[in-house]
């Protein structure tokens, strides 16, 4: 047999085409996507890597509800460029109890992985409603109405207990406490304390190996 | 794919991989140099054939075409030896992407690293009459601290300090200033609404706009001031910046100078936040800065 009658036999049969480009199609996922559902490092949380609290997942929600994902990445890569400019660079288990993950794939404004910690919770507050009062030169869009909006209490719970059968730690007394956790926020405050704690889970653990 | 779960991953990707670029070679191979002479006479009849002798399979594509996949399968080769591929096999490069990283820091030390001693051990005077040097700082001073104290350093938005003029909440020392940077400051102001009640704040914000001059004494708010305000902000105004209390003695207001501003500073406290840069600047970055804003 050679190659060409190979293509004979496949091309006179269609069931056995069909198979075929499925079968070939397959190897890449096969050799790439499956070993890695295995791999421990993408499954083991990184040290002192927690599932985001009550208030913290809100903001992440609105993170999400406000596409900031479009224009920043949380993905800092290993090369020295972007180390020296946001900080260590980021690990998979750091992103364990992030479903769906926000890594992004383009950067109109800066990486956002380590944010946490760079800047006063007034600032976030001031820059997000309106970015140019504090970097003239910003392009990022003002969000206004963050200020005005009270957060959504009524699907923490069930959030919460999605996530939990996922796998995420979450105790009961957590999730029943959530709504009053979140009462009185406004949203931006809770997307200020999603930024807040974004990335810093690794950083306080390097400061606990060094001490 | 250092931490692959068992052998059996790193063999199944080893395997899948050889197999398809055995399968890949055989199918090329054939296609350009497999007898064309080899179809039986049923064949033959059945296939149809164009201009008498082009029939399907009897003229392979251009041999530049061969050459050009033969070269990026020897590619493929080589790179699956250099570099980590197959399975947990690293390569014999030994190459990943923190050897990578570490590589890199290396070079930069070794370019950065004399000119880092050299800042650590020189005065500040002897930094600041570097012009070269200054233009570092201030490049620093651009990218980390412009963002809230404005890119002139004048401070913005009545929320983030001016560090351009002589006045310094938390001191204006150079180790003050130094631990400012690198460990950060959280002021605490707490709200005096309910201590002073609403007269109260009329009174004492009043009282805070005349100090200094012959009216404070005899000002009703004295009375309250010295009882809640005089621990931080000393008996004259003049501050403490141990305690990060600004001096009410100026004209020099972090929050804006008006009766109003100081009315709501009295009603909701004022918790002004300085984040720590210890870990986003190293040692000679911090210096510099020190020397930049200390002039």
């Amino acid at each position: 047999m050679n190659g060409m009658s190979l293509h004979k036999k496949l091309e006179e049969n269609s069931a056995l085409l069909i198979f075929g480009i499925l079968f070939v199609s397959s190897i890449g996922g096969l050799v790439q996507v499956l070993p890695s559902l295995y791999q421990e490092s993408l499954r083991t949380a990184s040290v002192n890597t927690r599932p985001y609290d009550a208030v913290e997942l809100t903001g992440r929600d609105i993170y999400i509800r406000e596409g900031c994902s479009v224009c920043h990445s949380q993905q800092i890569r290993p090369i020295i460029a972007e180390v020296e400019r946001y900080g260590p660079y980021s690990r998979a288990g750091e992103f364990v109890y992030d479903r769906p993950f926000m890594w992004g794939s383009k950067r109109t404004g800066p990486d956002l992985h380590r944010i946490g910690g760079k800047y006063s919770d007034d600032w976030h507050y001031i820059h997000l409603i309106d970015p140019r009062s504090v970097v003239p030169a910003s392009i990022m869009p003002g969000y206004p109405w963050l200020a005005k909006r009270d957060v959504k209490t009524t699907d923490i719970q069930r959030k919460m207990r999605a996530l939990k059968t996922l796998g995420h730690p979450y105790e009961e007394a957590d999730i029943e406490n959530s709504p009053s956790a979140l009462e009185g926020l406004k949203e931006i405050d809770a997307l200020i304390r999603y930024l807040q704690m974004m990335g810093t889970s690794f950083v306080e653990a390097e400061e606990e190996v060094q001490s | 794919m250092a931490d692959l779960p068992n052998d059996f991953w790193s063999a199944w990707i080893a395997i899948i991989t050889v197999i398809s670029f055995v399968a890949l070679a055989w199918i090329v191979f054939s296609i350009y140099f497999s007898g064309k002479d080899s179809k039986t006479a049923t064949e033959e009849s059945v296939e149809p054939v164009w201009d008498n002798d082009l029939r399907e399979g009897n003229n392979a594509p251009p041999l530049w075409w061969f050459w050009l996949i033969f070269s990026a399968m020897i590619f493929s080769v080589i790179y699956l030896i250099l570099y980590p591929g197959m399975g947990a096999f690293k390569g014999v490069l030994n190459w990943s992407q923190d050897s990578r990283l570490d590589d890199s820091y290396e070079v930069y030390n070794d370019q950065f690293g004399d000119k880092r001693i050299e800042i650590s051990a020189s005065s500040l005077s002897k930094l600041q009459n570097n012009t070269g040097l200054m233009t570092t700082a201030e490049r620093i001073f651009t990218r980390n601290c412009a963002a809230c104290h404005g890119e002139d350093g004048r401070g913005q938005a009545s929320l983030f300090p001016n560090l351009m003029d002589v006045d310094w909440q938390w001191g204006s020392s150079a180790q003050q200033i130094e631990q400012s940077i690198r460990l950060g400051r959280n002021a605490m102001m707490p709200s005096w609404q309910a201590a002073l009640g609403d007269e109260g704040v009329d009174q004492v914000a009043s009282y805070v706009m005349t100090i200094g001059s012959e009216e404070a004494d005899s000002h009703p708010g004295k009375a309250q001031y010295n009882q809640f305000c005089v621990a931080c902000h000393g008996a004259d105004g003049a501050g403490n910046p141990l305690l990060g209390a600004p001096n009410l003695n100026d004209d020099s207001w972090i929050y804006g100078g008006s009766v109003e501003d100081i009315k709501r500073a009295l009603v909701d406290g004022r918790n002004g936040v300085m984040p720590a840069f210890n870990d986003r600047l190293d040692d000679a970055q911090i210096k510099l800065l020190v020397a930049f804003l200390v002039r």
